[in-house]
């Protein structure tokens, strides 16, 4: 099947759509609640805090460090049989929020927690760029 | 009315197993649940028409509870789906038990049933990531815990050297229980490390099995308990806790996990302290999240899991059993309906080469969400 062969892309829904639409610009945007002020991630209908339902969506610095992160040694979808080893990852923002992302332009070996990394965009698609993090 | 108020005045009463374990080809989620259930009723020395009450764990596909009810001829007073990911069967006793202490309800059938092993869709099992995970190359459970894991190694200065005595002691209880699919296969500190990365640190002996059959319960009063065929196992206390954040956002990878919230309660509830705990059994779905779950608890501090299953110290002969049937890592993988179960037929002491000496308090856990639901059931002969 073609399908099978080509990498996963994500589902932008009506809570989602703005952050991939943001990234297919480069910018790495949350939502930043308009009454409260708390930044939340991933996208929400209301705010984490205090259910208030507006918000604007706020740019990131793009900086931040590896929370955690693992190796995947193993073919678990045709798509990425070529990258493994690959590095999944949890990135802390600057700002605070965290995201799953991979680690690239760094081999899997040196990777360490409290790393400081810097978003890059990987434009897998016409529709969707990913964020992704490589070392700062 | 008080939640202590229920202290020990609902028991389990009967256990149903199936004949296969593991992995069962050419059957369906239906004949296993129907077979489980029988037995379960055959083993409280119930009728099935006894039965008006039945709670289901939905991961058996798309499986109402009713539905279930109706293949087993029963009409009933009480019954629900319940789904709270691997914390379910904790939360599905302590409804049942709610249920017969308000007279809802005479006999509540629990019950999960899967085929996962044989139709599973990808290495692994559980439920597909959600969001843009797969884009990652993020596949699934083992991945989540994996990055639990590794925040935890960080933290506590745990890892594979920890671990891998977790699966080595549960895997010394499977090789005494005659059901569990590692019964004839020794696991060494060697074995451990030749292991092939499922998602690093995480290796094959971290991660449960993925497995076919089924499992039930069933829940009445302390007084209906007294007159059955088996021995009764009180349900002394209850709790359960879910953070419901987001995995990648949460503060509790590294704990403490719900544990600690759904534990206390279930310790208050049954007026005793961890100390009076004579063994756990505990949804270790990774060994990590056994060595998270039980520092949750307070059986350890942070760290120092480190040294706590050394020297086969949760393992037969232990000081500290723990997983005595070889758990979700070595026996087989009913979600929480495996240490549940266990606890009880230890407690009624049928647990055969593998019988602990005279066990007064058992703990079961449920855990899911990877790390954000929790269910604590403390049972007592």
């Amino acid at each position: 099947m073609m399908q099978s062969q080509s990498k996963p892309v994500p589902v932008a829904d009506i809570d989602t759509k703005p952050f991939w639409n943001y990234c297919k610009q480069h910018e790495l945007r949350v939502q930043k609640c308009s009454k409260c002020g708390k930044l939340f991630y991933p996208p929400n209908s209301v705010c984490l805090n205090c259910l208030n339902t507006t918000s604007e969506w706020v740019k990131l610095s793009g900086k931040g460090q590896v929370y955690s992160f693992i190796v995947v040694h193993r073919r678990y979808h045709p798509a990425f049989a070529k990258e493994i080893p690959y590095t999944v990852a949890i990135i802390e923002t600057e700002e605070g929020v965290r995201m799953l992302s991979n680690i690239i332009e760094c081999k899997p070996e040196a990777v360490k927690i409290g790393m400081p990394v810097q978003v890059v965009f990987d434009d897998v698609s016409p529709e969707f760029s990913l964020p992704k993090f490589k070392p700062a | 009315m008080e939640l202590k108020d229920l202290r020990d005045k609902t028991a389990i009463v009967g256990v149903g197993y199936t004949a296969k374990q593991g992995t069962v080809p050419d059957t369906t989620v239906m004949r296993l649940a129907l077979e489980a259930s029988k037995n379960a009723i055959e083993d409280a020395g119930l009728k099935k028409d006894d039965i008006d009450g039945l709670i289901i764990q939905p991961v058996m596909g798309s499986t109402h509870s009713y539905t279930i009810g109706a293949k087993l001829g029963i009409n009933l007073r009480f019954t629900a789906n319940q789904d709270v990911m691997g914390a379910s069967s904790g939360c599905i006793a302590q409804h049942a038990a709610m249920a017969v202490a308000l007279g809802q309800a005479n006999y509540v059938l629990c019950l999960y049933a899967t085929t996962e092993q044989s139709g599973r869709p990808f290495f692994g099992g559980g439920a597909p990531p959600a969001g843009s995970d797969f884009a990652y190359g993020a596949f699934g459970a083992p991945m989540s815990y994996a990055l639990a894991a590794r925040r935890g190694m960080y933290e506590f200065g745990t890892g594979p050297d920890t671990w891998c005595h977790i699966a080595m002691n549960t895997r010394k209880w499977a090789n005494l229980n005659p059901r569990a699919t590692f019964y004839e296969k020794p696991l060494t500190r060697e074995d451990y490390f030749a292991e092939p990365w499922v998602a690093e640190p995480f290796r094959r002996a971290d991660c449960c099995l993925v497995s076919d059959g089924a499992r039930a319960f069933i829940v009445t009063t302390a007084e209906r308990a007294k007159h059955l065929k088996q021995p009764p196992v009180y349900i002394s206390g209850w709790g359960q806790h879910q953070h419901t954040a987001d995995v990648v956002q949460s503060k509790y990878l590294t704990g403490p996990s719900a544990a600690r919230e759904s534990g206390a309660d279930a310790l208050k509830m049954a007026g005793i302290t961890l100390k009076d705990i004579s063994a756990c059994e505990i949804y270790d779905c990774f060994t990590y999240t056994v060595e998270l779950t039980l520092q949750s608890y307070g059986f350890f501090k942070p760290g120092e899991g480190k040294d706590f299953f050394k020297d086969g110290r949760t393992g037969p002969g232990g000081e500290f059993p723990v997983n005595t049937s070889g758990g979700l890592l070595s026996e087989v993988y009913y979600m929480g309906f495996t240490p549940l179960t266990e606890a009880v037929m230890q407690l009624r002491g049928q647990c055969g080469e593998r019988q602990i000496k005279d066990p007064h308090f058992i703990l079961a856990s449920g855990n899911g969400g990877i790390l954000q639901t929790h269910s604590t059931v403390i049972m007592r002969r």
